[in-house]
Formats: structure tokens, C-alpha cells, sequence
């Protein structure tokens, strides 16, 4: 179905990535992810002593924190850094360094549509660049769908707020693998076809398929 | 998603966690030694760091990336800062995850009757002893066979903060480029810990050793030749 977007792209086209590793000096990990005119910026300090009291010391625990750019912290933000901390806790190895926090802090740029998106992957590569132990990287994506049926992928704000429904999906990455093709899948298919993540905003129906198709092109 | 050739050796490429890089099941009978930045799982082993994939003959595999934080390992050796005295241990902060123990007894002839008083902020160059995960570390003032062997208070000099990979490349053999053009023009003494500290001291130039070898991360053997030449030329 031809859509017009008002960038030019098609459906499934994202818009350009930029990233930026260690550009903090003082931080242990940090890095910029920018998609189009989203802009964050992740940093990771630790892994340091000490839990929280309602942490369990068996394990090392991430403590997440959101910047927005403007006004005050409120119940957006909250819920924003529960699902950050809930996608970095499945793919970090916890187990490694018990009873340490590792804390994530991440501060918002610009934002053009696509936020929590950019700042998975933001707070993945920053992870990545502190060198914390992780099973594999997160891949996050924002898929929204229109009144006619449409589904594109990467919105921007203007078309985010024209949209019915829209989806943020995390997926583990394509990995590089000397074992045989076919001997990592779980029931049946790759691991990247996994999700890690979901979170849903307004109503979708009918078109979970086109979902999986278009989104399956990444 | 593009079909992976399935006899891909990764050895020397660049690698992201979850990457395979061994399969086990077609290699029985041999002894691997894994290091940093791998685990087991099952059959296969995978990457849990980012970095470059090394592999030393006969059988030895690990990561080699460079961080900013420090991961213990036993018979490493760091340079510490004292933040705490108690009874019979020291409290020393090694850029680890947990601070690090040292003993008061593990000196050379140390006997209850002559501990050492270390002040707090005092710079250690110590080895570290045990590193399991989940426990503080252990470190010891003294070599494995019991001397002093240089490790102890490091009284003068000015201690500044690399990163793990600029420490290791300071500490390979041959000489790394960057010390032997200083050594060739300045006389100064460092002391490399492999937790990214290190300490300089120098009669009149440590600021240009230290800034020097801070400089000297990413650039290649002749970049770092003409940084240092550069360098020099300012205090002829």
C-alpha cells in the first residue's frame, strides 16, 4: 500500500543512525544515539558496592535514571525508566558481579518521535562501551500503525501523533557465529526473532501480520 | 537477514556480546583455556564484551578490549589507594567493583609487633592474591615468594587514570614506542598498575611524561614517535 511520508521514505525505512561512543571523559560508558532528530545521550557508571535494600544482593542490579530535557521528572519519566530497567536487566549477565548496582543515566537531547527506542539503544551501546557483561545486544525499534490499516516503521513526532496505535519492540541482534547454520534456534527459528520488549500505545488490530513482515526487514 | 558462512573463524576480528565464536561439540579432547570476555554455555562459547578476539597458541582464547573500570584478576598488579585502617585489614579501592582487602601481615618480616601505618590517600603498588566472584579481593606487598620485590608505598610522583588497554600497552614487551622516545631525551620512573593508574615521577617534567602517555591510547608506533618529538621540542 503506497504511503506518503513526509520525509520521502517508504514504510519501512528508518532514518539515518548516528552513534557515538566514550564521549564522556568521566563516565565509565557512554554513548549518543541519534535517529534522524532523536537525540540521547547514555552514560553507565559502575558496577559500584552495594544494592539497594530492595535488590537482591544475589545478583548485580541497574538502577535507571531519566533526564528529560525540560520541565520536571513525573510519572512518564517513571515509567519509562521501569521499562529501561526491566529490557537491560534480561540482557545483562547478572550474575557475574553480585551485590553491585550498575546505574544508567540517560538525558534527552532532542526528541523527535521514537524516544524510548533511541534510548535502549543508547543505553545498550553505552553499556557495551563500559564493557559490562552482557548475553547479547538490544535492538529497539518503533513500529506504529494508521486508522487505514498501514503500519510504518521509525516515526517522527508529526506522524507519532497522526498514528492510532504504536508499539516499541526490542529484539536481541544478528550475531556473528561459527556454529552451523540451524544449531541456535529456539523452537524452530533465529534467535533474533525473539522479543525482549514490547510496549503498546493505542489500538492495533487486524495487522499483526504486515507487523511481523515489515518489521522482519530490519 | 543474510546467510553466515558457517565455518567463520573470528579470531582477530572485532567482536559484540553474543557472538559465537567456538563450538565445542567439534572439539573433544583438547584442553581451552577461555580468558576475559568469554563463557561457556553448553556447547558453544560466546562473547560477553566487545573487543578484538585473540588467540595464543596452543590453546588460549580471550577479548581484548579496553575499559575504564577494572575487572580483579589473581597475580595482577595495581597500583591502590588506602580509604580505610581496621584491625587486620586494609581497606584499598583498586577502580574494581568492590574495595580490596590487604592484610596487615602480608609485608615482608611482617609480624603483629611492626604493621606498617599507611595514612588515608596513600598510593600502593600491590598484587592481587585472590579475586573470586562475589568476594572483596585479596592483594599482598609481597611477591609470591614472600620478598618485597618493590611493591609497598609509592612515596613521590603524580598518579593519573588510563584505561585498562593503555596500561597493558605500556607494560608489553618490546618497549612501547611512546616510553622509549621519552626514555631516549627525559629520565623519569613510572609505575604501571594493570587497573589503569599509574604513577610518574620525574625531577622537572612529569606534566609532559604524563600528558605524553595519556595522549599516546589510539595512535600507531610512528604517530606516537612524532607526538612525543612534537612534545619534547617545546621545552628546548
Amino acid at each position: 500500500m503506497e504511503v506518503d511520508r513526509a520525509d520521502g521514505r517508504n514504510p519501512n525505512q528508518l532514518r539515518p543512525l548516528a552513534c557515538s561512543c566514550s564521549i564522556l571523559h568521566r563516565a565509565h560508558g557512554s554513548a549518543s544515539w541519534s535517529q534522524g532528530d532523536t537525540k540521547v545521550l547514555a552514560a553507565v557508571y559502575g558496577p559500584k558496592a552495594g544494592t539497594k535494600k530492595n535488590e537482591n544482593p544475589e545478583k548485580a542490579s541497574i538502577e535507571v535514571i531519566w533526564k528529560p530535557r525540560t520541565g520536571q521528572i513525573g510519572k512518564p519519566e517513571k515509567e519509562y525508566e521501569i521499562i529501561l530497567k526491566r529490557t537491560l536487566q534480561s540482557i545483562c549477565i547478572l550474575t557475574i558481579n553480585p551485590n553491585t548496582t550498575t546505574s544508567v543515566i540517560i538525558q534527552v537531547v532532542h526528541d523527535d518521535g521514537a524516544l524510548l527506542p533511541c534510548a535502549i539503544n543508547a543505553a545498550c551501546a553505552a553499556l557495551v562501551d563500559a564493557g559490562i557483561p552482557m548475553k547479547h545486544l538490544a535492538v529497539a525499534i518503533c513500529c506504529c500503525s494508521a486508522e487505514s490499516g498501514y503500519c510504518i516503521l521509525d516515526p517522527t513526532k508529526l506522524e507519532e501523533q497522526k498514528m492510532k496505535g504504536f508499539a516499541y519492540l526490542v529484539f536481541p541482534n544478528s550475531i556473528l557465529s561459527v556454529l552451523p547454520e540451524g544449531s541456535s534456534l529456539v523452537q524452530g527459528e533465529p534467535m533474533e526473532h525473539g522479543i525482549i520488549t514490547s510496549v503498546t500505545h493505542g489500538a492495533m488490530s487486524g495487522n499483526l501480520s504486515t507487523l511481523r513482515v515489515s518489521v522482519s526487514h530490519l | 537477514m543474510e546467510a553466515k558462512p558457517s565455518t567463520a573463524n573470528l579470531v582477530d576480528k572485532i567482536v559484540v556480546p553474543g557472538d559465537v565464536v567456538l563450538d565445542l561439540s567439534s572439539m573433544t579432547n583438547q584442553t581451552i583455556k577461555l580468558g576475559g570476555g568469554l563463557r561457556q554455555e553448553c556447547d558453544s562459547v560466546s562473547v560477553i564484551k566487545a573487543g578484538k578476539l585473540r588467540f595464543s597458541k596452543p590453546n588460549k582464547y580471550w577479548v581484548e578490549s579496553s575499559q575504564k573500570r577494572y575487572v580483579p584478576c589473581v597475580e595482577d598488579t595495581v597500583l591502590g589507594i588506602v580509604v580505610d585502617c581496621k584491625a587486620d585489614n586494609f581497606f584499598v579501592d583498586i577502580r574494581g567493583p568492590t574495595i580490596a582487602f590487604l592484610p596487615v601481615l602480608a609485608f615482608e618480616g611482617g609480624t603483629r609487633r611492626n604493621i606498617p601505618k599507611f595514612e588515608i590517600g596513600s598510593l600502593l603498588y600491590v598484587r592481587v592474591v585472590k579475586a573470586n566472584p562475589g568476594m572483596n579481593p585479596e592483594l599482598s606487598c609481597t611477591d609470591a615468594s614472600g620478598k618485597a620485590a618493590e611493591f609497598g608505598l609509592l612515596k613521590d610522583g603524580y598518579m593519573f587514570e588510563t584505561s585498562t588497554g593503555l596500561s597493558r600497552m605500556l607494560l608489553s614487551s618490546p618497549t612501547c614506542p611512546v616510553l622509549e622516545e621519552l626514555g631516549k631525551q627525559l629520565s623519569f620512573e613510572i609505575a604501571v598498575g594493570l587497573n589503569g593508574r599509574v604513577n610518574a615521577e620525574s625531577p622537572s617534567t612529569v606534566v609532559l611524561v604524563s600528558n605524553a602517555i595519556m595522549n599516546s591510547e589510539s595512535l600507531s608506533a610512528v604517530q606516537q614517535k612524532i607526538m612525543v618529538d612534537k612534545l619534547l621540542q617545546r621545552i628546548k
